[in-house]
């Protein structure tokens, strides 16, 4: 990968064929995700954590503010899945970016990054894998943990590129 | 109407229920261990145009303390603000100040 950085006013990448062929796969996950009925995803901390609480405490508005968000929330998501899908190159390349491209990249690799985050347990401890950890069977949560740190990559450089732009500095 | 047989009566609002229409309500972000520092700062700026020190300064709230106020006003615009930060996918909530 190369990392988001500013071209004019344009935020330009490049991901290798493993790399656009592992976001896609994982934006397929999410919008599997997505498309469960509400009703049948409660308690799963995933969902949760996607579609949150309103309220902390008081499950009267709670529930007001879901019936009155999640919809709009959800469909959100899903047109943000869908510029991120249209932008992939499919075989690897140049990511090339519009502002509002960047923020839909910017909300779904947020997304997924916290729904493996979530599935994984991620602490304020949690440590990226080390490089060469190789374990000859390969270890999938190592796998996965590494894939969320490649996705902490992605999202830092892309919003570093975009502070830099909006504060004319850097 | 207001004759002299007219009832006279107000409408009934005592002070507690004035105090509490007063009483702003307030959009809470809360820490969350995926969340980049540097997302929350561009999120805080990009929703409600706070500078950049500002901005910096409510994350470090939520980073050190666990959560900061990050609006308040009427009930229905803290849902709109909670709404949009969980578009951005910040773990927030909306509540009457106490």
């Amino acid at each position: 990968m190369k990392p988001f950085r500013r071209k004019g006013e344009e935020l330009v990448a490049r991901l290798v064929d493993a790399e656009a062929d592992i976001v896609g796969l994982l934006l397929d996950q999410l919008e599997q995700l997505l498309a469960v009925d509400p009703v049948d995803s409660g308690g799963d901390p995933v969902m949760d954590r996607l579609l949150p609480r309103g309220h902390a405490t008081d499950p009267e508005i709670a529930a007001d503010y879901r019936d009155l968000t999640e919809a709009g929330l959800r469909s959100g998501k899903a047109d943000d899945l869908a510029m991120v899908r249209a932008t992939l190159p499919p075989h690897g390349g140049e990511v090339r970016l519009d502002a509002d491209q960047a923020r839909a990249w910017l909300r779904t690799t947020n997304d997924l990054r916290l729904a493996l985050g979530t599935r994984l347990g991620i602490s304020a401890d949690t440590e990226p894998p080390e490089p060469d950890a190789s374990d000859d069977d390969a270890d999938e949560e190592g796998s996965q943990l590494a894939v969320y740190y490649w996705l902490t990559a992605v999202q830092g450089s892309l919003v570093d590129a975009l502070a830099a732009g909006r504060g004319g500095r850097r | 109407m207001a004759g002299p047989l007219a009832p006279a009566w107000t409408p009934e609002t005592t002070s507690r229920e004035e105090s509490d229409l007063d009483r702003p309500w307030v959009t809470v972000v809360w820490d969350d261990p995926v969340n980049l520092m540097t997302y929350v700062t561009f999120v805080l700026q990009e929703l409600f145009g706070y500078d950049e020190p500002t901005a910096t300064q409510l994350m470090l709230q939520v980073h050190n303390e666990g959560k900061a106020i990050v609006s308040s006003g009427p009930r229905e615009r803290m849902e709109h603000d909670t709404n949009r930060l969980h578009a951005y996918g910040l773990w927030a909530t909306y509540q009457r100040d106490a």
